[in-house]
């Protein structure tokens, strides 16, 4: 408490937010200084995101008083709290695909001129905005054409452009590429340092805590459990701070007696992506029993079409595809399935559950015709699957009101445990893992990791993506570098550092093989 | 939590159903009309005498093997507006036959009449269902157009190539040999023997909707097709599956309105049964157990309207009004639990202590 010279702009005094059966804020007591990044960890589920949609008036707190730059907060709305300048980037960006940057950053306070929307205005407010805080965008780019880490900086300068001074990111980094979120941060020391501003992040990553932040607040359970200057912490503190036990990934058991059957042949495959152009260009990999094969490469160069050509979801235009020894082309996901292969989709909401199904339904799916869940294939044995959801649900250690809750109603780790549970009881041979851990806890995240190394023990081939380089070198027994849908290279986890990785990941030193 | 979900949603069922009633005594008020007298002048209509009850009963059934055809659609994730041009196919199509058929043995002819009517109704809504699962195309503007395309063509039909010789019906087919009729069970009411096979029908599909692997998967394709075909079922047979029951139920009901009042094909056999029936399904969110229990209320009051009007004078569009904000005040509920969800989703989940 020794710089008075920076007042608090923003006061959480004793504030508690009370949801239906759920305390998510629990007597919080937080300052955040003028001109500081603070950071705000916990695991999913420990309350950061209400508190912050409480000082964005998205929510309004059950007791306790808000003030901003010193004035109390009486009325808890969007428009009013975007008046007291407090700006928030959420996690799921909001903005209009078809219209250009400068559009949506003008959206709501458009110039005019007359009656009409002014358009040469526009670009060059949105120039201006670029030039003032250096956040480079082209003014006159689809925001459905720009990059995921473009779009959050188009968010970025909306909240800016309404002239906001403090700044939320909720989860800035859980859709960025490793160099995207070199940029992000670039661009918050940026306006912290010259324009003064305030900025708040909310993270599950301890180790963008350590690199961006001056502050750092844990929340657990509701309640903020500790405050600190980021310099006298470490990752590990945090880490047990955050889940009341110390996790910080120790190293997995590793059985090595992988048979050398190779279960998944990737050849020279060719793969269009959305728009028609080639995503995945000639690649070829292989994948065998008792294995983990780690792809790692910047999202965006050919992964996501890899997955879906592998598993039936897009088509294959080129080369060949064997799972267990069968050429796969032209089968349904369904077939596919039926060779041995099960997947963890990259997109869990989307893809990987029925968010509107209860979780015994999202269980037993693919299940639903053995005898077991039902009499001739037809008669489904309602008991009998809720039984079995239930010892998954047990075992996956999925937290929720019960195997009759919505899976929409989950947090996104035990949603992601439930595609786990599903996927893994298929107990095939073949696994495809793509972002298994993407917006996790900590807590989860090793669950996860435990369960997929348990697979691979068990002689599983798993093809697995991720966009976090820690991920890839716990699990991984090879690697392949990916860029530009092709393999620039393949290492041992162990001999190769993340500097150099990430060298081949952005198509240095290419060297097809794999 | 699912059993709470369901008292919550009954519980504003009831909420909304009082509250239209209410609305509807006071436009009955404004219009100088005893709102007692007017509703019971409504309970008498659909309840008062034998022929009331039979002509309720079975305005009832009607509503409940439309109600379910939407459901069934709408479970699998199309969503059929065509039921009414489906309904005209089957009745033309089986009332061609049961007229041609004279002489045959009524245990080969109904059977091969009811084929016709639900592969009519099945094989005009197999249209939409696959443009709309192959290419996309958005099946309520095509059920919507196929509608109109049915009605006017069987309209021409019974005016033009099938119309009947017999003297005293203008428009019309031939009419359907006597011996396959189905006898009313009230008479001077509208109940007949088909309300057995309607239950019949309604019963197979709430069966299997609601406790079969086929049912299981098409609501799963209809939440979420992306998801459905990640998990290996065959989302397009499935949604295609929806869509074809949907029509063939609606064929049926095309045959037996005309095989039990009509006794021949007349195009203006059906009020747009089909619409009502849809609402019953979208109010009761297309849960079979819950379509089949309203249909009985708006059977009533549907019904009771016509009473009323004729014994207090009290229009019977008033019934409309009561109905349109029934669906109202549900639609309305539906968006505000919706938008919940979808906050509690995208917030952080704050539930379950993590």
């Amino acid at each position: 408490m020794s710089e008075i010279q920076h007042p608090p702009i923003v006061q959480f005094s004793h504030v508690s937010m009370q949801f239906p059966g759920v305390l998510a804020n629990d007597d919080v007591t937080l300052d955040i200084r003028q001109g500081e990044v603070f950071a705000l960890v916990g695991e999913n589920g420990a309350g950061k995101s209400t508190l912050m949609n409480i000082l964005y008036g998205l929510n309004t707190p059950t007791s306790g008083t808000v003030s901003v730059k010193g004035k109390p907060v009486d009325e808890f709305s969007p428009s009013a709290a975007i008046a007291r300048g407090i700006g928030m980037v959420h996690q799921h960006f909001m903005l209009v695909p078809s219209f250009t940057v400068a559009q949506n950053i003008v959206l709501g306070d458009e110039p005019r001129k007359g009656l009409f929307y002014d358009f040469a205005r526009t670009d060059q407010i949105v120039e201006e905005l670029v030039r003032e805080y250096g956040l480079k965008v082209n003014a006159r780019d689809r925001v459905e054409d720009i990059s995921v880490g473009l779009q959050q900086r188009v968010e970025i300068l909306k909240t800016l452009h309404r002239g906001a001074d403090v700044l939320i990111l909720d989860e800035p980094t859980a859709v960025l590429t490793p160099q995207e979120t070199d940029e992000l941060f670039d661009v918050i020391r940026r306006i912290v340092r010259e324009k003064a501003m305030t900025v708040i992040i909310i993270t599950h990553k301890l180790y963008e805590v350590m690199a961006i932040s001056d502050r750092v607040g844990v929340m657990r359970r509701g309640q903020l459990v500790g405050v600190s200057e980021t310099k006298d912490v470490n990752e590990r503190i945090l880490a047990s701070m955050m889940v009341g036990k110390d996790v910080l990934l120790e190293d997995l058991d590793r059985i090595d007696d992988h048979d050398d059957t190779t279960a998944i042949e990737v050849e020279n495959l060719q793969v269009m992506d959305n728009r028609g152009l080639p995503a995945v260009r000639g690649l070829s990999l292989h994948v065998e029993r008792g294995e983990v094969l780690g792809i790692a490469g910047v999202e965006g160069n050919g992964q996501s079409e890899l997955i879906e050509a592998i598993t039936g979801m897009r088509p294959i235009r080129g080369g060949t595809v064997r799972i267990q020894g069968k050429d796969i082309r032209g089968m349904t996901t369904g077939e596919i399935r039926a060779l041995g292969l099960a997947h963890v989709p990259e997109d869990r909401l989307s893809t990987g559950v029925s968010a509107q199904s209860d979780i015994t339904d999202n269980l037993i799916v693919g299940k639903e015709k053995l005898p077991q869940f039902s009499r001739g294939r037809i008669h489904l044995r309602k008991r009998s699957m809720r039984a079995y959801a239930q010892q998954l649900f047990d075992r996956y250690d999925i937290r929720g009101a019960g195997v009759d809750s919505l899976v929409g109603s989950l947090s996104g780790g035990n949603m992601q445990k439930v595609v786990l549970a599903r996927e893994f009881s298929f107990d095939t041979p073949v696994l495809i893992i793509s972002q298994p851990t993407r917006g996790v806890d900590i807590g989860a995240m090793d669950f996860i990791h435990r369960q997929i190394m348990e697979k691979r023990n068990a002689s599983c081939a798993i093809l697995l993506v991720s966009a976090d380089l820690d991920e890839l070198y716990r699990l991984s027994d090879r690697l392949v570098t990916i860029f530009e849908g092709r393999i620039t290279g393949e290492f041992k986890p162990k001999e190769i550092g993340k500097q150099e990785i990430s060298h081949y990941m952005t198509g240095g030193g290419r060297e097809e093989q794999a | 939590m699912k059993s709470k979900e369901r008292q919550q949603y009954l519980l504003s069922l009831a909420i909304s159903v009082i509250l239209a009633l209410m609305v509807g005594a006071l436009i009955m008020l404004a219009t100088g009309h005893n709102p007692l007298e007017g509703y019971g002048a409504l309970v008498k209509g659909a309840f008062g005498t034998r022929r009331a009850w039979g002509n309720t009963l079975y305005k009832s059934f009607q509503l409940c093997i439309t109600g379910l055809a939407t459901a069934i659609a709408s479970s699998a994730g199309i969503f059929n507006v065509g039921g009414e041009g489906q309904m005209y196919l089957g009745a033309l199509a089986s009332c061609y036959l049961g007229a041609r058929l004279t002489g045959v043995s009524p245990w080969l002819a109904l059977p091969v009449c009811f084929l016709a009517a639900i592969l009519s109704g099945a094989v005009y809504a197999w249209i939409p269902a696959v443009l709309k699962v192959k290419l996309k195309i958005n099946e309520v503007i095509t059920t919507i157009l196929m509608n109109s395309i049915a009605i006017y063509f069987c309209s021409y039909m019974a005016n033009g190539p099938l119309k009947t010789m017999e003297r005293g019906v203008n428009t019309g087919t031939d009419a359907i040999d006597k011996l396959f009729r189905f006898n009313r069970l009230i008479p001077g009411s509208n109940l007949s023997e088909t309300v057995f096979w309607i239950a019949g029908i309604s019963l197979l599909v709430w069966y299997l909707m609601s406790a079969t692997t086929t049912g299981y998967e098409m609501r799963l394709t209809g939440q979420n097709e992306r998801f459905a075909r990640f998990v290996g079922l065959k989302a397009d047979r499935l949604g295609i599956a929806g869509m074809l029951i949907s029509g063939a139920m609606c064929g049926a009901l095309g045959m037996f309105e005309c095989f039990a009042l009509q006794n021949r094909f007349k195009p203006d056999f059906s009020s747009e049964f089909y619409f009502d029936g849809m609402l019953v399904a979208m109010i009761m969110r297309y849960k079979p157990f819950g379509i089949i229990l309203m249909s009985f209320f708006f059977g009533a009051l549907k019904m009771g309207a016509t009473g009323m009007q004729s014994q207090t004078g009290i229009s019977s569009e008033l019934i409309l009004i009561v109905q349109s904000i029934i669906i109202f005040f549900m639609a309305a509920e539906q968006g505000v639990v919706a938008r919940l969800q979808l906050r509690k989703t995208r917030r952080e989940p704050i539930s379950k202590g993590g």
